[in-house]
C-alpha cells in the first residue's frame, strides 16, 4: 500500500499534476517506435493500477462496484480523480465492503451493462463466494486481481495466494507481466467475457505493488474510439437481461439434481472455448497494435534443456537470468503463462516435450499439496500427455512480498541443472527463501504486565442513581488520571499529529482495570503492532477487518463460560475484564452487520470507534462518515463534482436504535466529558451489555490540516454542533455539551476553512453544497435538542 | 544532456531516495523519472517502498533508466544504486541508507555538513560525496525540501534535462498556483547550483561497505513462535521515533508548568514522563518531569495544548533532544 500516507500524498499532489498535463496522463511522442501497429497508438509512463484504470476509462464501463483494499485501491481512486476532470462517466459505487462491491457488480451484470471491479487478497475472499455464481449464472464482467498475500498475520504485500483461490470460481484468468499487459489484458477481457462462446466474467490477474505501483513506458491507443471499435460499442445482443419488461426472465432459481450437473457442464464447456477465443482475439489485438499475447509466453524454449516456470513479474526476470546463463553455454528457457484458466495443458506438455528438467516456482502454497497450484497443474499436464521424462521440482517462493531477485532465478536454475544432470530431483518440494532466525535471537519477555493495582486505582467514583436509574460518575482531575499507565508503549509509527492515540489513551483512562482490546484494520492497528513488535501491553487480537464485533463477542462469551466452569481460577485474575474493540469509521462501514449483530445479543463489550472521516489506512478514501462535500481520494473536487456527494453516516443513532445501554461521542478537546463516559461505559460493559462510542479523531495528514491542529479542529467540529457530544443512557439522550448554552456556537465555516479538504466549500459556487451540509447538521442537531428535552424520545 | 554516465551489466543507471513519509521524496522521485523518461528520451521504471509507512516514517524510491532499446524485467528494489538521496541526514541513525554503494556511486545528502564531515556520518570509507542544504534552501525560498533536492538530483545526473524539469513544475502549478512557479524554479536552481561534491579516495579499491539483503529477520522459522503470535508485547518502545522530527521540537521549561496533563491528554505518542512526589504542603502529587524525544515526532499539539508558557516550539539544534530528554522507565522484565 503503499497504501498509505505516502501514496495519499502523492495523490493529492497529483491531483494537481496530472490535472494539468490536459488529461489523465502525458502521452510521449514516440511515434516512431510503434511500428506494426494498424491503429494509432501513443506511450504514457505510469503504473499498473493506472493501466488498470485507463483501460477502464476508455472502456467507459456502466457501472463499478468497489471497495478499497490495498493495493488495488488506487484504481478506483485513478477512476475517480479522471470523473472528476469529466474524462469518463463509469458510475463509481463506494459499497461498504467487497461483499457489497460484487453484489453490486453481479446486480449491474444482470441488467446487461458493462461492470468492472478491482480487488485483492482478503478484498477477494470476502466477495469469493459471489464468484462461482456470477460465473454459474454466465454474467459476464471483467475484475483485476491485484494480487496480494491472503493471510493471518496480516501481510498486505504481494504473493499469488488469493489468485489461487480463484482458480476454482469459474472465472477466465487472465495474467499480466508487467504494466502493459494490464491495459491490453483489460481491454481483451471484455471481448473475451462477452463472447457468446464464453459468457463468463474474467479475471486480469497482476502482481501487487511489483506490477500495480511500478512506473513502466506503456504503449495505449491514441483513440478511445479504437477501443471500442475493438470490444463493440455495445455488448453483444441477443443475451437477455433484466430491464426488458417485454421479456421477463428469473435469474438464479432453486436448482438441484438432475438439472445442475448439466449447468456445470455447460460452464466447463464455455471455460475450456475460452482458451480458444482468447487465442483468436489475442491475434486480433496483436494486428492490430503490434502487442501479441500468446497462450504461453515461451522465452528461448525452442531448444531449452532446462527451464523454469513463473507466473507474471517474476517471470520477466528470469528472462534476465535465462540471457547470462545461455551466455555461459547453457540451454535455459522460461516459460510463463498468459492465461491460467482454462490451463493450458496441452500447450505447456508441448513446451516441455524436450526439456530435461524444469523448476516451477508458485508464489503461494496450496498447504499440504506438495507444491502449489501451477506445480502441480504441470504435472497433470506432462502425466496427460505422456511425458514422463521431465524432472519437475516445486519451489514456493517469494510470498507475501518477499523480492525475487536474479539471483535466486540462478537458483531455480541450478536446481534444474543438477536434476537434469542426476536424472533425478533430489527434494522434490520445499519452499525457498525461508530461513531459520539467529538462535539467540529468540524473543523474550520485555515488559513486566501493568501491575494491576496501577490500573484500578479506585480515582474514578461510580454508582447507580437508584431513582433515575442512570450513574453518577466522579473523575479526579486530569493531573491525578495522569498515574495510571498508559495502556500502549510508545513508539508506534502513527503520523505526527494523529488524534488515534490520544483520543484511545483518554479513554482508557475511565476504565479500571484490565482490558482486553481488539482492533480493527486501520491506522491503529497497523502502526501499533508491526511484526516483531508491538504496542500493546496488554492483551490484543486483531482479525479480519469486519469481523471484531463478532470475533470480540466470542472472546467475551468464552471468557464468562470458562469463569463459570471455574477454569479461570487458577490465574489469579483479579477482577472481570473489560472487552474493548477500537474500530476506525471504516471498520464500522464494513463490519456494521457484524457490529449491529453483537449490540443486539447485548454482549458485555465495548465498540469504540475513532472516526476520522475516511479510509486513512488504505490513502484516504471517503467512508460512509465522511461529510457530504469532503475532499477524499475517492471524492475528489473538480469539474464534475466538488467532493462526497451524500452526508455523513450518523453511527451513533444507528447503534442507539439497537437499544443497547450506552452509547456516546466524545474527542480529546473535552478530556473529562471523554473519561466520564468511558467510565460509564466500563460500568456497562462490565454489569449491563454492549456499549458503543465514538470518538472524533482529527487525521491532520488527510484533513490537510497543520500537524498541531487535531485538538482545536476536533474542539471546532463540537462547537459547530457537527458533532455534538451526547450520551444515550439506557435510551435517555443526554447532551453534554451544549455550546449554544455555553456560547461557545460557531458557524460551521469556521470548521471547515480550517482544513485542506474542506476549503473549496467556502468558494460561493459551492454555497448550494455548504448549505446542504449546514441544514442537515441544524437538523440533526436540533432533533437531539428535542431528543434531549424529552427523555421518553 | 549526454548518455547515462554509468550502467550496471544489465544497462541500467540506478538511483534510490531515502526519505521520510511526508517530504516529498516519493513526488520527487516520480518527476526525476519522468523528466527522464518523458523529457530526456530515456526508458526507465519507477516506484516508492510500499507499504502502511506512515507520515514520519523512513520510506524509499527507486528510479531505473536505461536507454529506449533495453529491456525492462527487473522489478526488485534497488539494491546497488549509482546514486543515493538522502532527504534527511538523521535517517542515517536508523536507516542503513547507503547499503549497496559502489566505488563510482554518488551519495547526496540534505545537509548543513561538509561531505568530509557526511563521509564519517554515514561511515563510509570513500566515494563521492555531495551535499546540499535543501532544507536551508527550502526555508528561505518558502518553498519544499524535495524540490532543492531534486536541484541537486539533476546537478548529479547530467543526462536529465533540468529545463524539462521546470516545464512540469511550471505546468503542475500552472493556472492554480502561478505565485508559487518563481519560488519553486529558485528553489530547484540554488539546489542546482549549491550542491557542493568532494570525491575521497577508497583505499585498496574494496567494497565501500559490507552489503546484504535488508529483507532478513533475526526471527526465522525455528524461533518465530507460531501463527505470528508476539509473545513480548510492549516492545515498539524500542524504537526511535526521533528522525521523525522535521525541524521543530517542544521545548520544557518546568518553572511555568502548572501540571495540568494538558500536554499528556492530547499528545499522540506518550512522551510525557510524570513523576510523583509531595507538593509544598506535603501531599502526594503529580508532577510533570520533562519529555523522552526519543518518541516524539515534533507534532507540537502539546504546544498549544498548554495553557501556559511551560512549552514552546523551538527549531530543533543538533544535541537539544539527548540533552534534555527525560526517559521513561519501563518496567522491564528481563535485563540487558
Amino acid at each position: 500500500m503503499q497504501t498509505s500516507i505516502q501514496s495519499s500524498i502523492a495523490l493529492i499532489l497529483l491531483r494537481n499534476f496530472n490535472k494539468k498535463k490536459g488529461g489523465f496522463m502525458m502521452a510521449i511522442d514516440y511515434s516512431k517506435e510503434i511500428g506494426s501497429a494498424k491503429v494509432e497508438q501513443q506511450y504514457v509512463y505510469e503504473s499498473g493500477n493506472e493501466m488498470a484504470a485507463y483501460a477502464a476509462q476508455q472502456i467507459n464501463y456502466h457501472v463499478m462496484g468497489y471497495f478499497p483494499i490495498s493495493p488495488s485501491t488506487e484504481v478506483a481512486q485513478f477512476l475517480d480523480l479522471t470523473k472528476t476532470t469529466g474524462q469518463h462517466d463509469i458510475k463509481l459505487i463506494p459499497s461498504d465492503g467487497e461483499h457489497s462491491s460484487a453484489g453490486i457488480c453481479y446486480g449491474a451484470s444482470t441488467a446487461g451493462g458493462r461492470v468492472f471491479n478491482a480487488t485483492s487478497a482478503q478484498g477477494y475472499m470476502y466477495m469469493l463466494e459471489q464468484m462461482p455464481v456470477q460465473s454459474g449464472t454466465r454474467l459476464p464482467m471483467v475484475m483485476n486481481l491485484v494480487c496480494r498475500s491472503i493471510s493471518g498475520p496480516l501481510n498486505i504485500h504481494g504473493d499469488h495466494s488469493d489468485l489461487y483461490f480463484a482458480l476454482n470460481t469459474g472465472w477466465p484468468i487472465l495474467m499480466c507481466r508487467d504494466p502493459q499487459a494490464v491495459y491490453d489484458m483489460n481491454i481483451m477481457a471484455l471481448k473475451l467475457a462477452e463472447d457468446p462462446e464464453v459468457r463468463l466474467p474474467v479475471m486480469v490477474a497482476s502482481d501487487g505493488y511489483f506490477t500495480s505501483h511500478q512506473k513502466r513506458r506503456v504503449q495505449t491507443f491514441m483513440h478511445r474510439e479504437d477501443v471500442m471499435k475493438f470490444v463493440g460499442e455495445q455488448p453483444p445482443a441477443g443475451f437477455p437481461h433484466t430491464l426488458d419488461r417485454e421479456q421477463p426472465i428469473s435469474i438464479g432459481p432453486y436448482m438441484n439434481e438432475p438439472d445442475y450437473i448439466n449447468n456445470r457442464y455447460q460452464m466447463s464447456e464455455a471455460m475450456y472455448k475460452a482458451g480458444a477465443v482468447f487465442e483468436r482475439i489475442a491475434k486480433e489485438y496483436g494486428d492490430l497494435t503490434g502487442r501479441y499475447y500468446p497462450t504461453l509466453d515461451l522465452y528461448r524454449m525452442e531448444d531449452a534443456e532446462v527451464a523454469v516456470f513463473l507466473m507474471n513479474s517474476a517471470s520477466e526476470i528470469i528472462k534476465d537470468v535465462v540471457d547470462q546463463l545461455r551466455a555461459e553455454g547453457i540451454k535455459a528457457g522460461s516459460i510463463s503463462p498468459n492465461i491460467i484458466r482454462p490451463f493450458p495443458q496441452k500447450q505447456i506438455a508441448n513446451a516441455l516435450k524436450n526439456v530435461k528438467a524444469i523448476t516451477v516456482g508458485d508464489r503461494g502454497d496450496s498447504t499440504g499439496g506438495h507444491g502449489g497450484n501451477m506445480v502441480n497443474e504441470l504435472k497433470a499436464a506432462l502425466f496427460t500427455h505422456g511425458n514422463h521424462t521431465t524432472q519437475v521440482i516445486s519451489r514456493i517462493y517469494g510470498l507475501g512480498g518477499k523480492e525475487f531477485y536474479a539471483e535466486d532465478g540462478h537458483h531455480f536454475f541450478q536446481l534444474a541443472i543438477e536434476a537434469a544432470k542426476s536424472g533425478e530431483v533430489a527434494v522434490p518440494f520445499d519452499f525457498y527463501g525461508h530461513h531459520p532466525g539467529e538462535s539467540d535471537k529468540t524473543p523474550i519477555r520485555l515488559l513486566k504486565p501493568l501491575k494491576f493495582e496501577d490500573l484500578k486505582t479506585g480515582l474514578i467514583e461510580i454508582d447507580k442513581d437508584e431513582l433515575t436509574g442512570k450513574l453518577r460518575v466522579k473523575v479526579p482531575p486530569m493531573r491525578s488520571l495522569v498515574k495510571k499507565p498508559k495502556r500502549l508503549t510508545p513508539g508506534h509509527g502513527a503520523c505526527p499529529g494523529c488524534g488515534i492515540f490520544s483520543g484511545l489513551e483518554l479513554f482508557f483512562k475511565g476504565i479500571e482495570g484490565d482490558i482486553v482490546t481488539l482492533f480493527h484494520t486501520g491506522c491503529a492497528y497497523v502502526v501499533s503492532t508491526g511484526y516483531p513488535h508491538s504496542s500493546h501491553k496488554g492483551t490484543f487480537i486483531h482479525n479480519l477487518f469486519q469481523n471484531g464485533a463478532a470475533t470480540l463477542s466470542g472472546v467475551v462469551e468464552m471468557f464468562w463460560e470458562r469463569k463459570r466452569r471455574g477454569e479461570l481460577d487458577d490465574l489469579g485474575l483479579k477482577d472481570d475484564f473489560t472487552f474493548v474493540m477500537v474500530t476506525g469509521d471504516g471498520g464500522m462501514d464494513i463490519g456494521m452487520g457484524p457490529a449491529i449483530g453483537a449490540a443486539l445479543r447485548n454482549h458485555r463489550m465495548i465498540i469504540l470507534e475513532y472516526d476520522n472521516e475516511g479510509y486513512m489506512n488504505t490513502g484516504a478514501q471517503l467512508s460512509y462518515s465522511t461529510p457530504k462535500g469532503h475532499r477524499t481520494s475517492t471524492s475528489g473536487v473538480g469539474k464534475t463534482q466538488q467532493g462526497k456527494g451524500s452526508h455523513h453516516k450518523d453511527t451513533p443513532q444507528i447503534m442507539a436504535a439497537t437499544n443497547i445501554p450506552y452509547v456516546f461521542t466524545g474527542t480529546e478537546a473535552h478530556p473529562q466529558d471523554l473519561v466520564k463516559k468511558a467510565a460509564k461505559a466500563w460500568w456497562y460493559a462490565q454489569n449491563e451489555g454492549l456499549v458503543y462510542g465514538k470518538i472524533l479523531s482529527a487525521c491532520p495528514l488527510n484533513w490537510m490540516a497543520e500537524d498541531n491542529a487535531g485538538t482545536s479542529l476536533v474542539g471546532t467540529a463540537v462547537d459547530s454542533c457537527f458533532f455534538p457530544l451526547y450520551e444515550v443512557e439506557l435510551g435517555i439522550t443526554t447532551i453534554t455539551y451544549d455550546p449554544e448554552a455555553k456560547s461557545q456556537k460557531v458557524e460551521l465555516t469556521e470548521w471547515l476553512k480550517r482544513m485542506g479538504k474542506t476549503r473549496h466549500l467556502l468558494k460561493p459556487e459551492n454555497e448550494a453544497i455548504l448549505k446542504s451540509f449546514q441544514d442537515e447538521v441544524e437538523r440533526r442537531w436540533s432533533r437531539l435538542k428535542i431528543k434531549h428535552a424529552h427523555p421518553e424520545l | 544532456m549526454g548518455g547515462l554516465p554509468l550502467v550496471n551489466k544489465l544497462g541500467f543507471y540506478e538511483i534510490r531516495l531515502e526519505a521520510i513519509g511526508g517530504m516529498g521524496a516519493n513526488l520527487a522521485g516520480k518527476m526525476l523519472a519522468e523528466a527522464g523518461v518523458n523529457g530526456s528520451g530515456l526508458n526507465g521504471v519507477s516506484f516508492s517502498s510500499y507499504g502502511s509507512e506512515k507520515k514520519g516514517s523512513p520510506v524509499k524510491a527507486h528510479i531505473r533508466f536505461c536507454e529506449l532499446t533495453t529491456q525492462i524485467r527487473d522489478t526488485s528494489s534497488v539494491e546497488h544504486p549509482h546514486m543515493v538521496g538522502i532527504f534527511h541526514e538523521a535517517l542515517a541513525k536508523t536507516v542503513h541508507v547507503t547499503s549497496g554503494i559502489g566505488p563510482d556511486s554518488i551519495v547526496l545528502v540534505n545537509s548543513t555538513k561538509a561531505p568530509s564531515q557526511l563521509m564519517a556520518l554515514l561511515d563510509m570509507q570513500g566515494g563521492k560525496i555531495a551535499a546540499i542544504d535543501a532544507t536551508g534552501i527550502a526555508l528561505k525560498e518558502k518553498n519544499r525540501v524535495n524540490m532543492a533536492m531534486l536541484g541537486a538530483l539533476f546537478k548529479i545526473c547530467p543526462f536529465l534535462d533540468p529545463q524539462a524539469m521546470k516545464d512540469i513544475v511550471t505546468k503542475s502549478l500552472g493556472a492554480k498556483y502561478p505565485q508559487a512557479i518563481e519560488s519553486a524554479h529558485r528553489t530547484f536552481d540554488r539546489g542546482y547550483e549549491e550542491v557542493v561534491f568532494e570525491q575521497f579516495t577508497l583505499e585498496d579499491n574494496g567494497p565501500l561497505l559490507d552489503f546484504k539483503h535488508s529483507n532478513i529477520s533475526s526471527l526465522g522459522y525455528e524461533n518465530q513462535p507460531i501463527g505470528g503470535m508476539i509473545t513480548n508485547p510492549g516492545g515498539n518502545y524500542l524504537k526511535d521515533l526521533s528522525i521523525s522530527r522535521s525541524g521543530m521540537i517542544p521545548s520544557y521549561d518546568p518553572e511555568s508548568c502548572i501540571n495540568c496533563a494538558g500536554c499528556d491528554n492530547v499528545c499522540p505518542d506518550m512522551c510525557f514522563v510524570w513523576e510523583e512526589r509531595t507538593d509544598r504542603k506535603g501531599r502526594s502529587q503529580i508532577f510533570l518531569q520533562g519529555i523522552d524525544y526519543q518518541y516524539c515526532k515534533g507534532c507540537l499539539k502539546c504546544v498549544q495544548a498548554c495553557p501556559t508558557s511551560a512549552l514552546s516550539s523551538i527549531k530543533e539544534k543538533e544535541g537539544y533532544a539527548d540533552k534534555y530528554s527525560v526517559k521513561h522507565r519501563f518496567d522491564l522484565a528481563a535485563q540487558f
